[in-house]
């Protein structure tokens, strides 16, 4: 049995042993159990039945902080800002907790507000340094600091993780593994990603950032397959686009759209069951997929009225570019360049705006950015968020 | 769990932690009744059972820490003043960290279920031995001395009324779910005490819900947590209710065990001078980083014990771990230190002398008027308050006025049996039994606790007794250590019910003979 199966076991037998929750606090667990199996599934199916559990365990118990704070949680995961800022507020102190200041230092963050988002994470890792808010720090370095710098401070995270939790150790490892995968160092990052599978076996989500990796290096065959293996598990539709475009990189157009198709079609399925979180997918979807600039527009203005960072800004600044509106774009993409953001893909587009816009000076300054951060960044990669 | 100072993290009485098996219970240390090959020290380590009983947890790695030293004692000279006693504080420090040197056995099990030990900086020098578990082993060490080693499952030593205990403190996860972001709410700001407050609804009990605290808790009702009474509760016949039933809430419950019989020519060159072995032990838990790194295959160092030997490489072996849990005195993190995870410090709460002032003092609140209602004498001066009140500290020179004769009050013992060879032993004082963290064995006595820790000691009650005044008489006697176990003062005691407020004995018989503890059940 891999690590991966054997936790999913344990979670499940948690939530079958809960059975119907008699008080909060079983109402929490098995909520928060729920929550747990389809964080670690992926399955959208899952975070339903967590959903709902938790609208259940609601009326059965009201606003129990533990179960407010599953509640922030979910909607982070589903960029639900606006809901987990309720979720907070519901129970009186938590948003003051030290829990409730981990999310609000990402709501911070997904709102743009950059350097407060830095200075709560500075300070919970001063009150209790978790590797967990370690990691926060580092991906705000990654974004806006010194790569070395979020190198270090993941590994200082990796020292704070002990045996017993090598699920977030192999996620650490991901995440240096990006790091490197960003910079073009494709050894590097394979070498992290080892450590990871060695450290949790049998973890699709491994297994995807593999396949990515596999794609970059142009080792298709194993990158196909370690998608269809990933795929065969977990049918996101982020998935599919993403092998979709692995596809469209090897020339085989027919097999790409079929992937294609189906993205599209989880994407809008999700989209018109309210969900919020495959906005900033769409309009990728639709910039560079379909390349219809005015679909990507109406998608990437959803995104941008529910959070406004540098992420949202480049996406409307690029479909905005895809849609011939140029001044437009120009302006949205200093908007996202006025972030600080180092952003190799980024740049890339801002380059490629900013020669549409006759800022050919800018242009080339952004593209020698863009290729010094990671030579290989018009190769095939995953739109990651 | 039964020694108090397990950190949060650990913790299996908070929600959704599970036990783990760093978490340490208690560690036990008196002189060895065998001396026919010269005198021995006893050092006990018990720890949760997990991932079960006789089952070591192959993550982890053990550290029994030791360091034998001359008996000293405050002089009865010095003034009894907080900046001497400061002084003291400073002085320990500087022999614990500076001129005393601690010798140290590390443990760590693996998936065969032997155990490596590695004895360093001992007088004889540095060495490894591989054991089984689950039985006594003898390891000879290079020059020639044998060390009964047992490690694995044990019947759990500890007996205590652990929930009497936490409703004395108002100790919420044993009686509520407490949400995970609560963390305020753990000891409730509402006053300490011994008997039961008039309507005090968070903490009195609840004839409705009798295993409340015990196998059941309740929602933790929304705050603020407050109590507004002004007197202890009584009942129709004029008694107050104690806060203690005396059962043992570790009844039937086993522990792992990590026990040695060491002579104590081993621990030092010196066994003439150096007659108390200070003892404290450590759980640490292996980093992620380096379990990947074995994963391939067993630890390193289970096929290499002898990398051991070199003190570059023993350094490197810890670096490779996380400090979880320390043990060393019963009761010196939970009731003086909160419990709180940054003060997981062992023998180094150096830095906690001034917050174990101002603890005391906060205790004493709520436990001296307790004592006092009942008609006895406390060494805590609460201006003769009719009630506990919830009175905290921050600075010490505020608390100490307070608590100055509990701190230095010599501890009565109940009769002369812990000074088998009537030598001439200070009575200890409570400031020198909790700075350092350590569980400070005189081997000229048997070991019983202020003096080291018995398996039979109930140090619970014990620990009780430091608020009392000891130059008080009951019956003709001075007040001891084991005044509050009487059963006949209860008996006539204003109180229901009417028992002691821990357990008198274990619900095993210890053994006479080494591993002492018995045996699972």
């Amino acid at each position: 049995m891999t690590d991966y199966q054997n936790d999913l076991r344990k979670i499940e037998r948690n939530i079958a042993e809960i059975g119907a929750p008699s008080d909060s606090h079983q109402a929490t667990r098995r909520a928060y159990g729920l929550y747990q199996r389809a964080a670690l599934t992926g399955r959208l199916d899952e975070f339903a039945a967590a959903e709902a559990a938790i609208a259940e365990a609601f009326n059965q118990i009201g606003p129990w902080p533990d179960l407010c704070l599953v509640k922030a949680n979910l909607d982070m995961k589903f960029h639900r800002l606006a809901g987990a800022k309720r979720a907070l507020e519901m129970a009186p102190g938590l948003a003051e907790s030290f829990s409730g200041r981990v999310i609000w230092a990402d709501i911070h963050l997904q709102e743009g507000r950059y350097m407060r988002a830095k200075q709560m994470c500075e300070a919970l890792v001063a009150e209790d340094r978790t590797w967990d808010n370690l990691a926060r720090l580092a991906y705000w370095e990654w974004k806006f600091g010194e790569v070395e710098d979020a190198e270090r401070i993941y590994t200082e995270a990796e020292e704070e993780i002990t045996a017993k939790e090598m699920r977030g150790y192999a996620w650490v490892q991901l995440q240096k593994g990006l790091l490197d995968l960003r910079r073009g160092r494709y050894e590097e990052a394979a070498a992290h990603y080892r450590r990871a599978s060695d450290a949790y076996s049998g973890y699709w989500l491994i297994d995807e950032h593999l396949a990515e990796l596999y794609g970059s290096q142009g080792k298709y065959d194993e990158a196909v397959a370690t998608y269809e293996r990933v795929l065969a598990t977990i049918a996101r539709p982020e998935l599919q686009q993403a092998f979709g475009e692995l596809y469209a990189a090897m020339g085989e157009k027919d097999e790409a759209e079929k992937w294609f198709d189906k993205a599209l079609a989880g994407f809008l399925e999700a989209s018109e069951n309210g969900g919020v979180h495959y906005y900033h997918h769409l309009v990728d979807f639709f910039s560079d997929v379909r390349e219809d600039g005015s679909e990507a527009v109406a998608w990437a203005c959803r995104d941008f009225e529910l959070r406004r960072n540098f992420g949202t800004e480049g996406a409307l600044a690029w479909a905005l570019y895809r849609n011939g509106q140029i001044a437009e774009a120009d302006a949205m993409m200093d908007c996202a360049l006025g972030s600080g953001v180092r952003d190799g893909h980024l740049f890339a587009k801002a380059a490629a705006i900013k020669a549409a816009a006759g800022h050919s000076q800018e242009s080339q300054e952004l593209s020698r950015r863009a290729f010094a951060m990671n030579p290989h960044h018009e190769g095939f990669h995953v739109h990651r968020s | 769990m039964a020694d108090h100072n397990d950190p949060n993290a650990v913790n299996s009485i908070f929600s959704d932690v599970d036990v783990s098996a760093a978490d340490l219970y208690d560690l036990f240390g008196f002189p060895s009744a065998d001396i026919a090959d010269g005198e021995k020290a006893v050092i006990a380590l018990t720890m949760a059972a997990v991932p079960e009983t006789g089952v070591l947890d192959t993550d982890m790695l053990y550290r029994v820490q030791m360091v034998a030293a001359p008996r000293s004692s405050w002089s009865e000279a010095e003034e009894q003043t907080l900046d001497t006693l400061l002084k003291y504080f400073g002085s320990v420090k500087d022999k614990y960290l500076s001129i005393y040197k601690a010798s140290e056995i590390r443990v760590t099990v693996d998936d065969h279920g032997r155990a490596q030990l590695a004895f360093l900086r001992f007088p004889g020098g540095d060495f490894s031995k591989t054991v089984g578990t689950n039985k006594v082993e003898t390891v000879m060490t290079p020059d020639g001395h044998a060390i009964k080693v047992y490690i694995g499952g044990r019947e759990e030593a500890f007996f205590n009324d652990l929930p009497g205990f936490f409703r004395s403190i108002n100790y919420a996860p044993q009686f509520y779910h407490v949400p995970q972001s609560m963390m305020e709410a753990r000891e409730l700001p509402i006053p300490k005490t011994l008997i039961e407050l008039e309507g005090n609804s968070l903490f009195n009990f609840d004839p409705a819900t009798p295993q409340w605290g015990k196998t059941m808790k309740k929602d933790l009702p929304p705050g603020p947590w407050t109590w507004t009474g002004d007197r202890f509760k009584k009942d129709e016949n004029g008694n107050y209710r104690f806060v203690y039933d005396g059962e043992d809430a570790r009844a039937g419950k086993n522990c792992n065990a990590i026990i040695f019989e060491i002579p104590l020519a081993f621990i030092t060159r010196d066994s003439g001078q150096n007659r108390i072995v200070s003892s404290w032990g450590e759980s640490w838990v292996l980093k992620a980083a380096h379990k990947v790194e074995t994963i391939p295959d067993e630890p390193f160092w289970h096929q290499h014990p002898w990398a051991l030997l070199d003190g570059s490489q023993s350094d490197e072996q810890l670096n490779r771990y996380k400090l979880v849990d320390t043990d060393g005195l019963p009761f010196a993190d939970a009731a003086l230190s909160e419990r709180e995870n940054n003060r997981q410090l062992g023998a180094n709460n150096f830095w906690l002398a001034p917050h174990f002032i101002n603890r005391l003092a906060h205790l004493g609140w709520g436990f001296g008027p307790s004592i006092t209602a009942l008609g006895l004498q406390t060494s805590f001066d609460h201006d003769n308050s009719p009630v506990s009140v919830h009175k905290t500290y921050s600075n010490p020179i505020a608390a100490f006025p307070r608590v100055r004769k509990t701190l230095f009050q010599k501890l009565n013992m109940p009769d002369d049996s812990w000074n088998p060879k009537g030598m001439n032993i200070p009575l200890r004082r409570p400031f020198e039994i909790f700075v350092p963290n350590v569980c400070a064995t005189d081997m000229d006595t048997t070991g019983s606790w202020p003096f080291g820790r018995r398996p039979e000691d109930q140090v619970a009650t014990r620990f009780l007794s430091l608020f009392l005044d000891m130059e008080a008489e009951l019956n003709g006697r001075k007040y001891h250590v084991e005044t509050l176990g009487d059963p006949e003062l209860w008996k006539n005691a204003p109180i229901v019910p009417k028992t002691p407020p821990n357990p008198l004995k274990n619900d095993k018989e210890f053994l006479d003979h080494f591993p002492y503890l018995a045996e699972p059940w």
